[in-house]
């Protein structure tokens, strides 16, 4: 018997197109004269709020989108934030549901779009990126790049089972196109630029 | 019923009709506005169309080697010549797991097979959780937009519906309330779920991985928490490699709602290392293969489901999605959905008037209007059209090679047509024409026009002067 898959790829080759060439890769756009404008102006629109710190100390120094103190239930990626609560305690994703906070390492920054390049060291950081109530992700203000073309440059092809693109909070425009954030995932979504 | 029945409908409620078009109408705006900030758009365009055109040409090459470095990363690959093949898959792979609980992200391609009632006929519980998708998942209506599937829905009977469903106080009608008695429903589902199922935007053939888009989180919460994740692609969504997706990344978002980027772009490939978590891919055919031997219309594989189509066309937006009662609605849904059933669909690429605003705005450069022309013809040949259609074009056909009886018919018409009032004349025409007015009908036909200038005495032509630049947009 024939399977779906020789049947599918015999189908494939009966109807094939004339060849057509790849196209050769575009130029790459140029980084925009004032990058971080254009920045805090696409995380703006995406519901998200863009911050400076310096590496040390930044945990002060930022505006946490509650009081810090009354944090309870904290998941983070970062020595310099450590976790606290059903973060570190629960033995399965699922009680993560109670997480206040969630702090992400990110490896770099897209100028264009205010996407953050983030890969989760394990499925519960992925668990806790999604359930927790504000996300706070945080990258070195160095590591930036112009657009997707130069992003994709630096994610090599094998690297990680998973790893993804944040811009904002979660969102929703389904009720009559009202943007509302906070659809399933965080409701509040901040990026750290840290420097020097 | 065809589009036009279903249409005139719809119109019924001017109000509403108005209010449709606008709210669509703003989405295509929001477009623009993205689209101009982005200085090499049209050259983005012409990339990813071209990408999308040399994949089609390699389709059995891009699969093979997916396939391979798929399953090197540990994901499990199906092949689905049909809807009902690839229900069959997922049903199994959720029986032979005894799955009972199944969250759902947006997926036109398991709205097109049907997957839902096929899961729930086995006692699945099968919940979307797009909130759009739930909206109309729980009115058990299909979704009437490809991006936004409960466009058609005004905030109140929203209320209404949640107040029924999820006991929420019958007057609510804020949006940021209603989202947040979806989000305590949808949360505990998700919590409860054994599977998460989703789409594929962009299936990778380099890496063997893909790429789904959403802004609510919904696909990336349904496939972190359970340890079951099954994905459904169809054979157009292919590109060769991972830096592929930048521009069509940089093109979907922008295109669909004036977005940069979606909330979540997330590459998948294969299941998590040294976790109990499978991954599922099921590829499927269902008369792709067949669109892709049709030259003139085989360049409709190449769309992204950005719905901008949908956004800006005239008589989507003043029709409605549901008037097409097809999967997917608009000019990219009367095309595929055409090469799909023409029997069911042949009054689709009718409803159209060709303006080619489609054309204009898609990302991947699919003539779409010179497509849905072309539909036309072969179903005239095919005698797919109606009794009515072919008298009409017979008529007139009969009528263009006859130039004395189309010039005396010409002028009875104009005599008759200048006589009728205006209201009579535009209830002969489609639904969708209704907040349109005829132009007023001139005494004399061009020719005559033309012979009477003949007639009079030469004057000077003017000189055409070309005029700086800066003065056209002043």
């Amino acid at each position: 018997m024939v399977t779906a898959r020789e049947e599918i790829l015999e189908r494939l080759e009966r109807a094939r197109p004339p060849a057509a060439a790849r196209p050769a890769a575009m130029p790459e756009p140029s980084m925009p004269i004032d990058p971080m404008a254009t920045l805090r102006d696409r995380l703006q629109d995406a519901g998200g709020s863009l911050q400076f710190a310096t590496r040390s100390g930044w945990t002060e120094q930022i505006q946490w989108p509650v009081e810090a103190t009354t944090l309870r239930h904290v998941y983070s990626s970062l020595n310099a934030m450590p976790g606290r609560g059903v973060g570190l305690s629960s033995k399965t994703n699922h009680d993560l549901a109670d997480l206040d906070v969630c702090v992400l390492a990110a490896e770099f920054v897209v100028i264009e779009n205010a996407a953050a390049w983030q890969r989760p060291g394990c499925l519960r950081e992925r668990a806790a990126a999604l359930l927790a109530t504000h996300l706070i992700v945080v990258a070195n203000a160095t590591e930036i790049v112009a657009t997707m073309h130069q992003a994709y440059a630096r994610i090599a092809p094998s690297d990680a089972s998973f790893g993804w693109f944040l811009c904002g909070p979660s969102k929703t425009a389904d009720i009559e196109q009202s943007l509302v954030l906070g659809a399933h995932g965080p409701r509040t979504m901040s990026l750290i630029l840290l420097s020097d | 019923m065809g589009h036009r029945e279903r249409a005139r409908e719809f119109v019924a409620d001017v109000d509403r009709t108005r209010w449709h078009d606008q709210a669509l109408w703003f989405v295509r705006s929001k477009r623009d506005q993205a689209a101009d900030l982005v200085p090499d758009w049209e050259a983005l365009r012409d990339q990813a169309s071209a990408i999308k055109r040399s994949a089609l040409t390699e389709l059995p090459e891009l699969w093979r080697e997916f396939e391979e470095h798929a399953t090197a990363a540990g994901t499990v690959v199906h092949w689905a010549r049909d809807a009902h093949e690839h229900n069959e898959i997922v049903a199994g792979l959720l029986r032979d797991r005894s799955v009972r609980h199944v969250v759902k992200s947006k997926s036109m391609l398991t709205e097109e097979c049907g997957l839902n009632s096929y899961l729930e006929a086995e006692g699945i519980e099968v919940i979307d959780t797009d909130l759009g998708e739930r909206i109309v998942q729980l009115r058990g209506e299909p979704p009437s937009h490809i991006v936004m599937p409960a466009i058609h829905l005004q905030r109140a009977e929203i209320g209404e519906l949640f107040a029924k469903e999820m006991g929420s106080a019958p007057d609510l009608d804020d949006p940021t309330e209603l989202t947040d008695v979806a989000r305590r429903d949808l949360r505990d589902r998700f919590l409860k779920a054994e599977a998460g199922l989703t789409g594929i935007n962009f299936a990778i053939a380099e890496t063997g991985g893909f790429v789904v888009v959403t802004n609510e989180g919904n696909a990336d919460l349904g496939t972190a928490l359970p340890g079951l994740h099954i994905a459904s692609v169809g054979l157009e969504k292919i590109i060769p490699q991972q830096k592929d997706l930048a521009p069509f990344l940089r093109l979907l978002a922008r295109s669909a709602t004036g977005q940069a980027i979606t909330t979540y772009t997330s590459h998948f490939r294969g299941p998590r290392p040294r976790s109990t978590q499978e991954l599922h891919v099921v590829i499927v055919d269902n008369g792709r293969s067949q669109l892709l031997g049709r030259p003139a219309f085989r360049e409709a594989l190449g769309c992204i489901r950005c719905g901008a189509c949908l956004n800006t066309c005239p008589v989507y937006r003043r029709s409605g999605g549901h008037s097409y009662s097809a999967t997917i609605p608009g000019p990219i849904g009367s095309v595929l959905e055409t090469s799909r059933d023409p029997a069911t669909h042949a009054e689709l690429p009718h409803a159209c008037s060709l303006c080619g605003s489609c054309t204009d705005v898609c990302p991947v450069r699919i003539p779409l209007h010179h497509q849905l022309l072309a539909w036309r013809g072969e179903l005239a040949l095919s005698g797919h059209h109606p009794a009515w259609r072919r008298f009409s074009l017979n008529l007139v056909a009969w009528l263009f090679v006859r130039p004395t009886m189309y010039r005396l018919l010409g002028r009875f018409a104009r005599g008759i047509g200048r006589r009728l009032p205006p209201t009579l004349r535009e209830d002969l025409l489609p639904a969708w024409t209704r907040q349109r007015h005829l132009p007023t009908i001139p005494k004399s036909s061009f020719r005559e026009l033309y012979r009477e200038r003949q007639r009079q005495p030469k004057r000077p032509r003017p000189q055409a002067q070309p005029r700086p630049r800066h003065e056209r947009n002043g």
